[in-house]
């Protein structure tokens, strides 16, 4: 059996890497453990599929990439996607910055071809996000123009040279649904767009029972293409599928943690289809001893900082039995580490006092020892309406002008407001952008039908340039591996950061109302009716003879029935003489007087 | 077909002869009415059996995961603690406090606040509060929940509650282990009581975008989203005897009455039966058995009542309410005598309580807005609902209404010579059916006098209310070197004598004290109802006292019965009202004393409820103070020029003869 399994193996991994070197197609895995300082686990999968088109050859022969995705590409002129389904939130101050930045929730935004008018971005943004919402399995088909900006300078393009990029201005889309819910419903469909599936390779570490089990993770799916300006046909198709997770080690248990700990099980050796299949382990820290002991270590220095990687090629290793790292803790001391805080980092709270207006605050800090510019983007649904006008940025209370204001105000159920601002960050500062909004009611269809949380607000995202690399670890534009980033200086560095999203609670109706009112209200008009029409018809008249009558004389009138004549002589009456308009007048009285 | 202009009805016809004849007995009857509807609260006919509305609370239905392992974690804290109490005799050991949350691998802030003191000189105060946040791992910090604890030095006058911090903090450390929590956990270590927590929650929801006024609470550090409810700990010691829950809130605001039942349902799931949890919990050894159920009700009822009037909140979870964050305080009783067997015998149950409310907040998919959030408790598990109590308030207040209504309709009453006159006329007209107007004697209403009277009074409870507040009149008292309460009594006699003068400085006939009769019930019924509407209980309550002045007071008594309203309109006096209330408290605290030494006692103590009643509607914004000099002392003002005419004043206008 173990050798026809063999065998059978090695034909397909022959087949595979012969076909590999005909179709121009690469894959490969890697995966970046970093233990963080205050004792959580970040592990980042990266799994990287390049598709070489030439001339002649057309997306709809696949082999590793995933059809769906070459279908993606063919049908909605989408130049670069980036998909990305969080749940957590990324801690900046004791994490340092991710690989790769996501929103809490679901996040998606696309440039579109540059051939395309407005309109036809619009509907193939719609019909994009509907395809992916099947894709994924996730919500993504409720994106629609009331929850789509079109951001204007805190985005930039990943494909192609200067000339494609300034055509690309206008043809990109963002949205996000910070409600969406991440679940095993949206691994497996993930998982399902790598060659290997997940029954080999690392993606088989990718178990939902661990990894939603985590503090923090976001899987994400990355596309571009990437063409020639002279040759169009010459093009290459870039997947990056992602997978960032955080793990705690309290959760764990203990000090000491290993990949099968982890998640579960060690690793059954490589993607047979992988053309690399490496672990990366950021040792910089010095503070575990990992078994086994790597065969290589890296020294990478990036813009001034030095990071330290053990490397496992994981193709290297004997398959006979789970492949796993333990690391092991030198010290286990009861100590609180010291985090240094990363250069930049942003926060976004509401301040509000009762249900009438509120404030959205986006909070910038800036440890760096020099000024940031930065291009914050707000993201303010259409049932947040805000006033540009309250719109202040203050250093230490202190009023500062922001550089540049892109505002496009919202319309009701229509498309949200797009406020985009450019500001310096001064050094060792904070900066307080905030804007004032009213608390508005819906409709009573607008209202979530089942018990909701409140609504949401999506995370604001800050773009900016960091000149060094304190904390840093992503991927520059022109790499796609994380060893990519080995020693990658560059002038700047462009780093995303993304801030929470925010729970409002509307001013909600009693919805048990309409049926109170329907009751008052039938009430009223029963009750109302009579004298109204009493009023209406009769005419009142009024005589009074004034006599003193006890209420116990009266009472025993009432009781004894008859009156005595005198009686009924003094007794004051009341006489209404109804002149109505119905027949049945039989009421009338005779007045005395 | 309105009764006010129902032509059927005045004061010439049966009817409304007879309604003015018996309107003082109308009066009482609806008064009566009231209170008789109030004690029958009491009667578990009336008022229901609580239960839980949130189905996602669901109590008690997970297991209890917090083990013996926390409660001895809880133990070393307060060992520890008690040692840096040692060093620190009046502040806060921040060091430890922030070392600990450290260690258990919580986020840990400060938050600093300066109280700029309102009245007096204007000291200043500065207070420092430590909180921790739990991450929560299954959401990105877009909802939270503070478990919080007031710190007290060593040298504090307040009872010692040291066991709380221990308690949170070893709580704090069993979350940490966990994985489950889906909202971020806050836990926040108060410093200075009840400014502590305001100055928190301030920071919280307004930052500091805003000129600060009396308070400067600054900004927060970390924050965790929407707050959805809070538990406040007061641990006097492990070795409790039994729990006592505080609910009533600023102006008398109440959590939601879910989270109560959610206590309660934990509190008697996890406690043992020799450790009773409730509100106004007593001690179990006092007990008196075989008493009056219904009475005890009404008086558990009235109790509460009485704790809510004065809209100062019993702990620090009051000054949630305000910002729709449903708390309440769970405050352990220490036995008056430990043995040391039983030492720290409750620290694991009230870690079991604690983690089971978590847990069940933990759940929660929505903002607390299910079941009452205005209710009386009749008892731990009876409460009775703001459609069943709020008729009462009608019933004592309406009477005022109906007055003003009679005395309208008496206002042009005949004399009897003139009915006769009427008589006459009115068998000459007899075969007429149209409508004959009423001969009407010359009435003289004195609007604008009336007017003048009404906004004198008003401009004076308006000075009442602000000139407490004003800077440049405490400064110059504090340089005369009286003290911020000798000030304000200063003041309060001051304007109690001005409100016994400032009505007569216009003169009224007999219509127009009438009128002003009428404006003041008017008005003093419509305040009743509202106040009554925002808190309950002070509505209530001033209702029991001030509606009688509907029901006796009236310009048809003859000298002494006068003499009386008069002596009952002063006692009506806010100021004097306030004494009376401080007195009653007095004698019942200390029921040792003589009747004079209590008086003498009980008038610095009013003394103190005056300033502590200005301070906290300066600082923390209770309306007490604002409401009663603004709406109630200018209606007493009229209420008292009403009581204080006398018929030589002016004589009654001429009747015009026809």
């Amino acid at each position: 059996m173990d050798f026809k399994c063999a065998t059978a193996f090695y034909i397909l991994f022959w087949t595979a890497v012969i076909t590999s070197a005909n179709h121009n197609e690469e894959f490969h895995e890697e995966l970046y453990v970093k233990p963080l300082p205050n004792g959580q686990i970040n592990t980042f999968f990266q799994f990287t599929t390049r598709w070489k088109l030439e001339a002649g050859q057309n997306l709809d022969h696949t082999r590793l990439m995933p059809r769906t995705i070459a279908e993606i590409l063919n049908i909605f002129d989408v130049k670069e996607l980036h998909i990305s389904l969080t749940q957590g939130l990324w801690r900046y101050e004791t994490w340092g910055y991710p690989v790769v930045d996501s929103s809490p929730g679901a996040e998606m935004w696309a440039w579109f071809n540059g051939n395309l008018t407005r309109a036809q971005v619009d509907s193939q943004w719609k019909k994009l996000t509907s395809t992916l919402s099947g894709v994924l399995c996730a919500s993504l088909n409720f994106i629609d123009m009331t929850n789509t900006v079109e951001p204007k300078y805190g985005f930039r393009p990943q494909f192609g040279t200067s000339k494609t990029n300034s055509e690309a201005n206008g043809h990109i889309r963002y949205a996000t649904l910070p409600r969406e819910i991440v679940c095993t419903e949206n691994l497996t469909p993930w998982k399902k767009l790598l060659p290997c599936n997940s029954r080999i390779g690392f993606s088989s570490l990718l178990t939902s029972g661990h990894v939603h089990n985590t503090f923090y993770h976001s899987l994400a799916v990355h596309l571009r293409t990437l063409c020639d300006d002279e040759i169009k046909e010459n093009c290459i198709i870039e997947l990056r599928e992602t997978a960032n997770i955080v793990y705690d080690q309290k959760l764990l248990g203990g000090s000491d943690f290993s990949l099968r700990k982890m998640f579960g099980q060690g690793l059954n050796g490589a993607c047979s289809l992988a053309d690399t299949s490496i672990i990366y382990v950021d040792v910089t820290n010095d503070r575990y001893t990992l078994t086994p002991e790597p065969k290589e270590v890296i020294t990478s220095t990036r813009g001034g900082v030095t990071t330290l990687f053990a490397v496992y090629n994981v193709k290297e290793e004997s398959n006979d039995k789970l492949f796993n790292i333990a690391w092991v803790a030198k010290e286990r001391k009861n100590s609180v580490p010291i985090i240094s805080p990363p250069p930049l980092v942003a926060h976004r709270y509401i301040l509000n006092h009762g249900q009438e207006r509120g404030k959205v605050v986006t909070e910038i800090t800036n440890s760096h020892w020099g000024p940031l510019n930065v291009v914050v983007q707000e993201n303010i649904p259409w049932y947040v309406p805000v006033y540009l006008h309250t719109l202040t940025a203050t250093v230490n209370k202190e009023r500062i002008t922001p550089k540049l204001v892109h505002y496009i105000p919202g319309e009701q159920r229509e498309r949200p407001y797009h406020l985009e601002v450019a500001l310096t960050v001064p050094a060792k500062s904070v900066v307080r952008l905030s804007i004032d909004f009213d608390f508005i009611f819906l409709k009573w269809l607008e209202y979530p039908p089942d018990a909701n949380h409140g609504h949401y607000l999506g995370s604001a995202v800050i773009s900016t340039v960091l000149p060094n690399t304190k904390n840093y670890t992503g991927i520059p534009v022109d790499g796609y591996l994380f060893a990519h980033s080995f020693n990658a200086s560059r002038p700047g560095y462009f780093l995303q950061i993304r801030t929470e999203s925010l729970i409002l609670t509307l001013p909600t109706p009693d919805f048990s109302m309409p049926y109170n009112v329907i009751c008052l209200a039938c009430t009223v008009v029963a009750l109302a009716f009579g004298p109204i029409h009493s009023v209406a018809t009769k005419k009142i008249v009024i005589e009074s003879r004034e006599t003193s009558h006890s209420i116990l004389s009266k009472l025993k009138r009432k009781l004894f029935g008859k009156k005595t004549k005198e009686e009924d002589v003094a007794e004051e009456k009341e006489v209404a003489e109804e002149k109505t308009e119905d027949a049945g007048t039989d009421l009338e009285k005779e007045s005395e007087c | 077909m309105g009764i006010l202009t129902d032509a059927s009805l005045n004061q010439r016809n049966h009817l409304g002869r007879n309604f003015l004849k018996h309107n003082r007995k109308i009066c009482a009857l609806f008064y009566l009415a009231g209170a008789v509807w109030f004690c029958c609260l009491g009667h578990s006919q009336f008022n229901h059996a609580t239960y839980l509305s949130e189905n996602a609370l669901s109590p008690g239905l997970v297991y209890s995961e917090i083990k013996v392992e926390s409660a001895r974690i809880a133990q070393n804290y307060l060992d520890e603690l008690n040692r840096e109490r040692e060093v620190y005799r009046s502040g806060i050991p921040y060091n430890w406090i922030m070392a600990k949350m450290q260690q258990i691998g919580l986020e840990v802030y400060t938050h600093n606040f300066t109280l700029h003191y309102p009245l007096g000189s204007g000291r200043e105060f500065h207070g420092e509060n430590i909180y921790g946040i739990l991450r929560a791992p299954r959401i990105g910090s877009t909802e939270g929940i503070v478990f919080s604890a007031p710190y007290r030095p060593p040298e504090s006058v307040h009872p010692d509650i040291t066991a709380s911090v221990p308690l949170l903090l070893a709580f704090a450390e069993f979350t940490r282990r966990k994985n489950y929590w889906a909202k971020d956990l806050i836990f926040l270590v108060t410093d200075r009581e009840q400014l502590g927590m305001h100055a928190w929650l301030e920071a919280y929801y307004k930052g500091d975008l805003e000129d600060a006024s009396a308070l400067d609470a600054g900004n927060l550090k970390g924050r965790a989203g929407a707050l959805q409810a809070a538990l406040n700990l007061e641990i006097q010691d492990f070795d409790a005897e039994y729990l006592n829950v505080k609910i009533e809130g600023l102006n008398g605001q109440l959590p939601n009455l879910d989270m109560f039942n959610l206590i309660q349902r934990i509190a008697a799931r996890e406690l043992p039966v020799r450790e009773p949890c409730g509100y106004k919990q007593t001690s179990p050894r006092k007990r008196a058995k075989n008493k009056n159920a219904v009475l005890e009700n009404v008086k558990a009822m009235l109790s509460m009542l009485l704790s809510q009037a004065n809209g100062v909140p019993t702990g620090n979870h009051g000054l949630f309410h305000r910002y729709r964050v449903e708390a309440l305080t769970l405050e352990a009783v220490k036995k008056p005598k430990s043995d040391y067997q039983s030492r720290g015998a409750a620290v694991l149950p009230l870690l079991k309580v604690i983690e089971g409310v978590s847990r069940s907040l933990n759940n929660l998919l929505e903002r607390f807005h299910q079941s009452y959030f205005f209710y009386i408790l009749v008892s731990n598990d009876r409460f009775v609902s703001i459609g069943d109590f709020i008729p009462c308030l009608l019933l004592m207040a309406g009477p005022l209404f109906i007055k003003a209504f009679f005395l309208w309709l008496g206002l042009n009453v005949e004399d009897p010579e003139m009915e006769k006159c009427d008589e006459d006329e009115k068998q000459a007209e007899s075969s007429q059916t149209e409508l004959k107007p009423i001969v009407k004697k010359e009435l003289d209403l004195q609007y604008s006098k009336v007017l003048r009277i009404f906004l004198i009074a008003h401009l004076i409870g308006f000075l009442a209310s602000v000139m407490p507040e004003n800077r440049g009149l405490n400064e110059v008292f504090a340089t005369l070197g009286l003290s911020s309460n000798q000030f304000i009594t200063g003041l309060a006699v001051v304007f109690s004598i001005v409100a016994l003068l400032a009505p007569h400085i216009v003169e009224l006939n007999y219509d127009g004290v009438e009128l002003l009769h009428i404006v003041t019930l008017l008005e003093l019924a419509s305040v009743l109802v509202v106040v009554g509407l925002l808190n309950f209980a002070l509505g209530f309550l001033l209702s029991i006292v001030i509606a009688p002045a509907a029901i006796l007071v009236d310009r048809n008594h003859n000298a002494s019965i006068k003499c009386l309203n008069r002596f009952y309109v002063i006692l009506l006096h806010p100021l004097i009202v306030s004494y009376g209330v401080v007195l009653i408290l007095t004698l019942n605290a200390f029921p040792e004393l003589g009747l004079l030494a209590v008086a003498q006692r009980a008038i610095g103590a009013t003394m103190d409820a005056l300033t502590y009643s200005v301070v906290d509607s300066i600082i923390y914004g209770n309306w007490v103070y604002n409401a009663v000099t603004i709406a109630f002392l200018s209606n007493w003002m009229m209420l008292w020029r009403v009581v204080c005419y006398t018929k030589t004043e002016e004589g009654r206008p001429k009747l015009k003869t026809s």
